[in-house]
């Protein structure tokens, strides 16, 4: 991905440039090592300070419903990035003509968590050469292969290119493993019921409600999210079990048929919950009874968002 | 006076303080560490380079806290208020700083909060100085250090086998009076470790100096880049030990009144029943966040608003260091020119 | 200022002793509430001035926080006009007679009464803002009060004549020698006496004058807004010239963080201000 990144700036000069959008989202050097930020540029020349690597973890479309539908808007996206704005756009949240995709085919984003869980909190600088990543600790610099730090959404990822770009930098990477991918869910459905709630709690109980995992999603964008209804009040906000199971399960359902399995969820929790193994479940679901994988173009809808005289309706019978 | 406890004895030690005591300490939890209250055999974190994850304000301020109970007829019943006697060992001192901020809020004057009073208390704080302060420290940016003792009864420094430790409050010292007096010679040590500590800290940059740059430039478009990537979640202020605003619910399922953690980054906390938003975008939040800890603390209470703890740095999902923005703040003009 | 016992968190119990609808079309309800504790009557009353509010507490609901609208000597009893927007505000207006109702207060700083002595007073209302305006009224009409003041205007505008709040006591009012009333509603009715338009060009048509006056304005933000600077225009200078602002409130006793404009509380610096204040704070609202 890092060698992605001249064409990422030449492409953003010219759109800028030219007029063909009047902001371009990409990534700016960090000012915290391993957290570059996300950018949003207006001026051509302003495209020199952009930056594109591993560490460039977050999904950028979540930024799209916070611009209005008439921004032309140019965004660098990897595989999972372009099935969000696929279903952004699906949604009627953004209009296609006003969006110029820079796809990325992907190989895999960063999880900082686990350098820092390696190496500890001292990580000065974290270079990402594309095989390799280069970590200095207190003046020391180590090599670590790329793969032991990919974070764990990419390790199973099935679509790695950016189904939709208008402009595409790299060959194509092979597309996942089904089986692969799976892995998560399996584990879990292998658990007895006891065992699964178990493990749900678990993880649940350290939430405490800063709704960072529904903040980095692109598909909560809900103009008032169910836990800040209060007339009536459906959920608790306190950081109890129910509010906190509530909080969990029901975002997870909202993302049926929705969720691209970005993994944004995790990597922004800073309790370091283990959130997409409910969604994964619901991923699983949709393909394996639906034939549906959310995101992979702009005119299928999700199953659970049409109706047709032949839907399976087995919980009738 | 100072006295040395060695760290075999430690174990020891903390089992004597109960049952007068409970004791909280950091414990290691996954890939954190978080206060808990010890029971027999806990392994104690207290040599992690790094703070907790969640700030030690939890133990006075409960992310969730019930202030009373009601029944039908409408009259409430206020919560009873914790009892427990406790010891919060290994605090940091920018977190025990960030506690004694929170003192000038909750014990104002004009109204006490007896719920934060009780605890406040009830509690001895034995803070841990920090020996090697991270890269994402900065308390000697704001008004304090990684040896700071405000906040704590006791303050800790690591000397390797023992801990010195520094009596600041006469009411901590029945604790310690079993315990051997420091010698000067371990008292040098003590010293040298803390003078190393606060030298390995990258130089200062100007924090309550920037309060005329900030208060001058409230409506400059500085406010809209600085906001830009923000994801308008909570884990700044959550995870802050001076943020302190909380929401007041009644929760119907359980006939109570509680008060939970809130953040002015949310949308809904300024949204008026009206429908009228005084903090509409990012923009707007992301500037009552910085100007209530660097400018409108300054005029509460005279103090920053934020100890450099440093978690907000590294836990900001997208990279929004506050550091980056008060350092740009400095730059800004003391004169505006106003829109005609 | 304690508000019950030693825990400010806590609400008086009070009984709903009257209820009533005070506009036409009932979206605003007049309660007054006794005390269930004498003592807390006793400690309420030796510390309210008008321009205090409290908020009144469903349990199972929430709180609102509402401006008192009533003066100390006019009886046991605290009152409250309240319009029906939110899920409290829906709760209260429900109310009967007899019904419990929580309340914690007096908040806030209320009009500078004491500062004001000797001066004219230029109330300006609009709206359902009119409340605490009422209260002051009410306070410096009391007749071993009424001397330490000078000139009363009051100006007070509703969207329609059905809106007028204190109905009774308007029309008392417009006989009374010493008080100068100008109603306005801002589209004529048929029989309509007074005056028609937005309260900040009503101000500037009676232009009150400024000497030896002060000037409080309450209502909805657009005509604030527009009719401080009026005032201004007038003669009136900022630090004579006083508002009360609203923001979201919960703990109403500056511990919650969120009614802050810039370093101040409105709960506990507020809700009243003067222009000068407000001119030295920032735009936060």
């Amino acid at each position: 991905m890092s060698q992605a990144l001249d064409q990422v700036k030449t492409e953003a000069r010219r759109l800028l440039s030219e007029g063909l959008v009047d902001v371009f989202v990409g990534y700016k050097a960090a000012d915290i090592p391993m957290h570059p930020q996300p950018a949003f540029i207006s001026k051509a020349d302003e495209a020199d300070a952009l930056v594109y690597d591993g560490f460039c973890a977050n999904n950028l479309a979540t930024y799209l419903p916070q611009l209005t539908r008439s921004t032309k808007i140019g965004m660098v996206v990897r595989g999972c990035e372009a099935r969000a704005v696929n279903i952004l756009a699906l949604e009627n949240q953004h209009s296609r003509e006003n969006l110029f995709l820079v796809g990325v085919p992907c190989t895999g984003v960063l999880d900082w968590r686990k350098l820092t869980a390696r190496f500890g909190e001292n990580v000065s600088a974290a270079v990402d050469e594309g095989d390799t990543l280069q970590v200095t600790v207190d003046g020391k610099t180590q090599q670590l292969p790329r793969a032991e730090a990919l974070h764990a959404s990419c390790q199973r990822c099935q679509h790695p290119n950016p189904t939709w770009a208008d402009l595409m930098i790299g060959e194509p990477l092979p597309e996942g493993d089904p089986e692969r991918v799976w892995a998560q869910a399996d584990e879990q459905i292998g658990k007895t019921k006891a065992e699964r709630y178990a493990w749900f709690a678990h993880e649940a109980e350290r939430c405490i409600r800063c709704y960072a995992c529904r903040e980095a999603c692109p598909m909560c964008y809900c103009a008032e999210c169910f836990v800040d209804h209060i007339t009536p009040r459906w959920t608790e906000s306190t950081t109890s079990p129910a509010g906190q199971h509530a909080w969990h399960i029901t975002r997870a359902f909202h993302q049926t048929g929705r969720c691209v399995d970005c993994g944004a969820c995790e990597r922004a929790c800073p309790m370091d919950i283990k959130m997409t193994y409910l969604t994964d479940k619901l991923n699983q679901d949709m393909q394996v009874k639906y034939g549906f994988v959310a995101g992979m173009d702009i005119e299928t809808q999700a199953p659970f968002a049409t109706f047709s005289l032949d839907d399976k309706d087995r919980f009738v019978e | 006076m100072a006295y040395i406890l060695e760290k075999k004895n430690l174990s020891n030690f903390l089992t004597a303080l109960a049952p007068e005591y409970q004791v909280f300490a950091p414990v290691k939890r996954g890939e954190y560490t978080q206060f808990e209250a010890l029971t027999a055999n806990e392994e104690l974190a207290l040599d992690d380079a790094h703070n907790t994850r969640v700030p030690p304000k939890a133990l006075f301020l409960p992310m969730s806290e019930t202030l009373m109970s009601y029944r039908p007829n409408g009259r409430a019943e206020m919560a009873a208020l914790a009892e427990e006697k406790r010891v919060v060992f290994g605090m940091r001192p920018c977190d025990a700083q960030a506690v004694a901020l929170l003192d000038t809020v909750f014990e104002a004057e004009d109204y006490n909060d007896p719920y934060w009073r009780q605890r406040r208390d009830n509690t001895l704080v034995f803070g841990l100085g920090c020996n090697q302060p991270c890269a994402s420290c900065f308390c000697n940016s704001v008004e304090s250090g990684p040896f700071s003792t405000l906040g704590q009864e006791v303050t800790l420094t690591d000397l390797g086998d023992a801990y010195y430790l520094q009596l600041n409050e006469t009411k901590a010292e029945g604790l310690l009076e079993g315990l051997p007096k420091a010698s000067p010679q371990q008292e040098s040590e003590a010293q040298a470790i803390q003078k190393q500590a606060a030298e390995s800290m990258p130089a200062p940059f100007k924090t309550a100096e920037v309060k005329a740059e900030l208060d001058t430039n409230f409506n400059s478009a500085f406010w809209s880049e600085v906001s830009a990537a923000c994801l308008g979640c909570g884990i700044c202020t959550f995870l802050c030990p001076t943020c302190f605003c909380f929401d007041i619910v009644d929760e119907v399922q359980r006939s109570e009144r509680v008060r939970n953690w809130d953040t002015c980054m949310f949308r809904v906390y300024s949204h008026e029943t009206s429908g009228h938003n005084p903090r509409p975008t990012k923009r707007e939040r992301t500037r009552q966040r910085v100007m209530h800890k660097f400018s409108y603390w300054l005029d509460h209470a005279d103090q920053i608003g934020c100890t450099g703890c440093g978690r907000c740095v590294r836990y900001c999902p997208v990279g929004i260091d506050i550091r980056a923005i008060v350092r740009k703040a400095a730059d800004l003009p003391l004169e505006v020119a106003h829109a005609g | 200022m304690l508000v019950s016992q030693s825990n400010p968190y806590i609400p008086m119990p009070m009984r709903v002793l009257r209820s009533y609808a005070e506009s036409a079309d009932g979206t605003l309800r007049t309660l007054e509430l006794g005390f269930e504790n004498k003592a807390d009557h006793q400690r309420f009353f030796d510390s309210f001035v008008p321009g205090q509010f409290c908020t009144l507490s469903v349990f199972g609901k929430g709180e609102s926080a509402l401006g008192v609208a009533n003066a100390a000597w006019e009886g046991d009893f605290v009152r409250f006009t309240i319009q029906r927007l939110g899920t409290v505000t829906q709760a209260l207006h429900k109310l009967q007679p007899g019904d419990s109702v929580g309340m914690r207060g007096p908040l806030g700083n209320g009009f500078p009464i004491e500062a004001w002595k000797g001066k004219n007073l230029v109330i300006i209302g609009g709206g359902c803002a009119f409340t605490t305006l009422f209260s002051l009224i009410k306070h410096v009409q009391h007749p071993k009060l009424r001397q330490d003041y000078g000139e009363i205007v009051v100006v007070y505008g509703t969207r329609n004549s059905g809106m007028c709040m204190y109905k009774p006591e308007l029309e008392s009012w417009h006989e009374m020698h010493d008080m100068e009333v100008h109603q306005a509603i801002d589209v004529a009715e048929a029989g309509w006496a007074h005056h028609v338009g937005y309260v900040p060009d009503v101000v500037k048509q009676v232009s009150p004058n400024p000497e030896n006056a002060v000037a409080v304005v309450c209502g909805p933000p657009i005509m604030t807004r527009y009719t401080l600077p009026a005032l201004v225009e007038i003669g009136f200078p900022p630090e004579d010239v006083f508002t009360s602002m609203e923001k979201r409130m919960k703990c109403g006793i500056g511990k919650c963080g969120r009614c802050n404009i810039g370093p101040k509380y409105i709960c506990k610096d507020g809700p009243v201000f003067s222009l000068a204040e407000l001119q030295a704070l920032p735009a936060d609202v």
